[in-house]
């Protein structure tokens, strides 16, 4: 199985005295381009945040006068915020958090640091193209970045950019020039994704150490072969739609307006061809798995992190990888449940919905493990494990939440309405961040040589978790109320007044929760200065990267690893330590992990 | 002192589930009030509510275990865990438990689903009415009482024909020169299948009413026929007034139709109100008034 004879370790490092340039900025180093994903995507999430602050002060106060925030609103706004504006910022919000941060951390960061070394390769299979795949990125950065500046400003359609309001140049302020740097902008992610994906997956298929079986891959590994596999199927889907979406835009095309047009103002479209619908079905196809891609890495990472602090291997590995195969299969035929009350032929609801409810049980599978994990372990609670467990116990209300719009006659009352704000929350922040910050205090030591400050982690994790549920819990109860997502001024609704107060509470706490942030950031750039230094295996932890240098050189690794068991070897009865790693010679516990009893 | 963790998770999630049980009694944090509990309404609540105890006790089971574990579990120097890699037996049984539960929510579901959706299960209506939605309002349009009786009651025998010709008058074929045209106010009475025809000029809208558990988003180029039944009343219409009935709380039993798509700058202005008459007489008689104040606006305008 293994390629690793064809790597010539000693030849490689006659030329690592590279120039800072090709060192640190165009990089060929796949854990210099997954720091370069850890970067701009914290740069990112703090403009995500700050977009999500202004959507939660228009909800709390809408057009009322703000102490010092008013005067910053233009005059021409009545110093409030516009209505576009505001659909601007959750637009944006959601574009930023989604593709900026969470994919480009999950597998552009994580991704590219971990591989190579979890399977014990020299780098990545196409070290090029990997850099490209980096670089790919700035334009999208640039393009977005710019978005914010043009006449009308950035996109405001929702992430979704539902026809024809983001088609139609007319149908909204923002619906011009914004919409067509949204298009061109998610067009670059798409190539950088691609090229990321094919790279992940020949590496893992090729690259791995002596010994390095599948069966003895680590979690993490796993989640991202899998999700490279899901992106690289799902994304052509997107670019393509993306693309037609572009045509439609600038050389009046009408893939998406249908046969009568539509008139907007004094102005008619003028008559079309298409199917607004056609655009939901390639958006989601897309990007329902994209949710998968932006939970299975952080899964996989969690799942070795609560090894390691359990001091106990992980419970059912096997059924831990069909889980995310499964997972991943069924993803794939799951996505109308986004569009039940879209129009779509409500047969076509029935058989979504069978498949929606059924990827439940995967999910479910995955959640029995960790607590099999945890029952019996001699929990080290460090900020990585706390994290970790943090993302068990949100993953468990996230995945709980998403079958209530799974079943079609309840989604007819939930559909678009903060329930579902509530459930995506509880899984792309509650699940996917708290998943991502525990691999950043877990692999911090590995990338950079130095320790995280504990103590300012734990406060950073505490204040987190509480002002997170905080805010995010409530927003369960106003959608059962019924608040609709995207309303820049609920309080013009009777039904919805009762809800108002706690509108204000959950804006309260955002604002705690963002500020809470700045600890993290604090602790992140101190401790890449000043942090107590690392050894290579600070975690007592099992898999190959931990028998690297911290940080580990340009090759990774002094000596070729040779694998000799699974990777979670913990507490090992004929063992003095409890841990043994995935490279130590001992003859004990050596073979797959069998799973039995 | 590490024991103190699962205390903080165990907090922190028995708030959670508390503000769930308060909000149940805090009045108007829970599902708005149901106007069409006689007919599937009712369904979508009740399945809800299934849904809330199965998903209710996952919580509750998971996040037990999971604070247990980690009170009971809490690191000690010197002590090793437990080593096993699975257990085949628990396995296969916290797979097919949650499958059986999972199948038979599903399942559960498919019976309402189509009462709300199918159109081939549309009950046949005493009311049509078409919706068109614009940027940022929506436009209603009634059909006279003779033209609605021409066109569905006087068929009753022949369901397929009625069926038919409610459609052809929604659809746009038979539009009445007699028709009123109305912004943002949906009329019906107690007890009426009411049928609605919907349509949008521009974008994407969805047309929700929150008291009757009603959502449909309106489709470029499409029309589409949505139906609702309400069983309880929210005033009636007297001396050339619409006079709302009060809840127990002594509030007015003000109902709203709000959009729930993304449609733009505006999106959350398109709020309109949902008039049920307590019976056909009150409806026949709004609708005469409202036609003639359309009458006298188009003469005056001539
Ligand atoms: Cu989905
Ligand atoms: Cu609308």
């Amino acid at each position: 199985m293994s390629d690793s004879h064809t790597q010539d370790v000693g030849a490689h490092h006659g030329h690592t005295e590279l120039g800072f340039i090709r060192k640190y900025i165009f990089s060929e180093d796949h854990k210099i381009i997954g720091i370069q994903f850890l970067f701009s995507g914290l740069i990112f999430l703090f403009l995500g945040g700050a977009l999500a602050l202004g959507v939660r002060i228009q909800l709390a106060w809408p057009n009322k006068d703000i102490p010092v925030l008013s005067n910053l609103f233009p005059h021409s706004w009545g110093h409030k915020m516009a209505p576009e504006f505001y659909t601007m910022l959750f637009s944006m919000h959601a574009t930023v958090m989604i593709f900026f941060v969470i994919i480009p951390w999950l597998t552009g960061a994580f991704g590219n640091f971990l591989i190579p070394l979890m399977i014990g390769a020299r780098d990545m299979a196409f070290p090029k193209l990997n850099m490209l795949s980096y670089w790919f990125m700035w334009p999208a950065f640039i393009i977005l970045l710019a978005s914010f500046f043009v006449d009308g400003g950035a996109a405001g359609a929702g992430w979704t950019s539902y026809p024809l309001l983001a088609s139609i140049n007319l149908a909204a302020p923002n619906s011009g020039m914004g919409q067509v740097l949204w298009l061109t902008s998610l067009l670059f992610v798409g190539i950088s994704s691609m090229m990321g994906s094919v790279n992940y997956i020949t590496t893992i298929i090729n690259l791995r150490a002596t010994g390095m079986t599948l069966n003895r891959m680590p979690l993490s590994v796993w989640a991202m072969f899998i999700t490279a596999i899901l992106q690289a199927m799902a994304l052509p889907v997107l670019t393509v739609a993306l693309i037609l979406q572009l045509l439609d835009k600038t050389i009046n095309t009408t893939f998406f307006l249908p046969p009568g047009g539509a008139p907007f103002g004094n102005w008619h479209t003028g008559p079309g061809g298409g199917q607004p619908l056609l655009w939901q079905h390639l958006f989601w196809f897309y990007s329902h798995p994209a949710v998968y891609i932006m939970i299975l890495p952080a899964m996989g990472m969690v799942s070795d992190i609560i090894a390691t602090f359990c001091r106990k291997p992980l419970f059912g590995y096997k059924p831990m990888v069909y889980s995310m195969v499964g997972i991943a299969g069924l993803g794939f035929i799951v996505w109308g449940h986004h569009m039940f009350q879209s129009g779509m032929d409500p047969r076509l609801g029935t058989g979504f919905m069978l498949a929606t409810i059924m990827i439940a049980l995967p999910s479910a599978v995955k959640t029995f493990n960790w607590l099999g994990t945890t029952w019996g372990a001699n929990i080290q609670y460090t900020t990585a494990m706390l994290n970790a467990l943090a993302f068990v116990s949100m993953f468990v209300i996230g995945g709980l939440s998403g079958i209530f719009m799974a079943a079609t006659p309840v989604d007819v009352y939930f559909h678009d309405t903060y329930f579902i704000v509530a459930h995506i929350h509880y899984v792309l922040f509650m699940s996917s961040i708290f998943g991502i910050f525990a691999a950043i205090y877990f692999w911090f030591p590995k990338m950079f040589g130095r320790l995280m400050s504990e103590r300012l982690g734990k406060i950073h994790f505490v204040l987190t978790f509480v002002f997170a549920n905080c805010t995010f819990f409530p927003m369960h109860i106003i959608g059962i109320g019924g608040h609709p997502r995207r309303y820049a001024d609920p309080t013009l609704y009777k039904f919805l007044e009762p809800l108002q107060g706690l509108n204000v509470f959950m804006t309260v706490c955002a604002i705690l929760l963002g500020l809470t942030q700045l600890i993290f950031v604090v602790n992140f750039f101190l401790s890449l200065v000043w942090g107590k230094k690392a050894d290579r295996n600070p975690w007592h932890s099992n898999s190959l990267e931990w028998s690297a240098p911290s940080p580990p050189p340009h090759g990774n690794f002094e000596t070729e690893p040779v694998v000799y068991r699974g990777p979670y070897e913990y507490g090992h009865p004929d063992h003095n330590e409890d841990y043994l790693p995935q490279f130590d010679p001992s003859t004990v516990g050596r073979g797959t992990p069998v799973h039995a009893h | 002192m590490q024991k103190v963790w699962a205390v903080l998770f165990g907090v922190v999630l028995a708030l959670c589930f508390g503000l769930f049980v308060a909000a149940y009694f805090i009045p108007g944090w829970w599902l708005p009030h149901l106007a069409n509990e006689g007919n599937w309404g009712k369904d979508v609540d009740n399945l809800f509510y299934f849904i809330l105890w199965a998903t209710t006790f996952f919580f509750v089971l998971t996040e037990v275990i999971l604070v247990y574990a980690m009170f009971k579990f809490a690191g000690e120097p010197g002590r090793k865990a437990s080593y096993t890699h699975g257990n085949h037996k628990l396995e296969i049984a916290w797979t097919i438990v949650p499958a059986a539960i999972l199948l038979v929510i599903a399942f559960s579901q498919v019976q309402a689903w189509e009462k709300i959706k199918y159109q081939s299960r549309a009950p046949l209506p005493d009311q049509i009415i078409e919706v068109s939605a614009r940027q940022f309002e929506w436009r209603m349009r009634y059909p006279t009482v003779k033209t609605r009786d021409d066109l569905v009651s006087n068929w009753k025998g022949d369901p397929t024909k009625a069926n038919k010709l409610a459609d052809r008058w929604g659809y746009d074929y038979l539009a009445d020169f007699d028709d009123l045209h109305i912004g943002n106010e949906v009329h019906t009475w107690k007890g009426a299948q009411t049928r609605i025809y919907l349509k949008t000029r521009d974008v994407l809208h969805s047309f929700f009413l929150p008291n009757m558990r009603l959502k449909q988003d309106a489709v470029p180029g499409k029309t589409i026929p949505v139906w609702f039944q309400p069983t309880e009343a929210n005033g009636e219409f007297k001396d050339g007034k619409w006079v709302y009935d009060k809840d127990e709380g002594g509030k007015e039993k003000v109902w709203e139709l709000a959009c729930a798509e993304l449609c733009g700058w505006g999106h959350y202005k398109m709020q309109g109100h949902l008039y049920v008459h307590k019976d056909k007489a009150s409806y026949e008689a709004w609708l005469q008034h409202a036609l003639e104040k359309q009458n006298v606006r188009t003469r005056e305008k001539k």
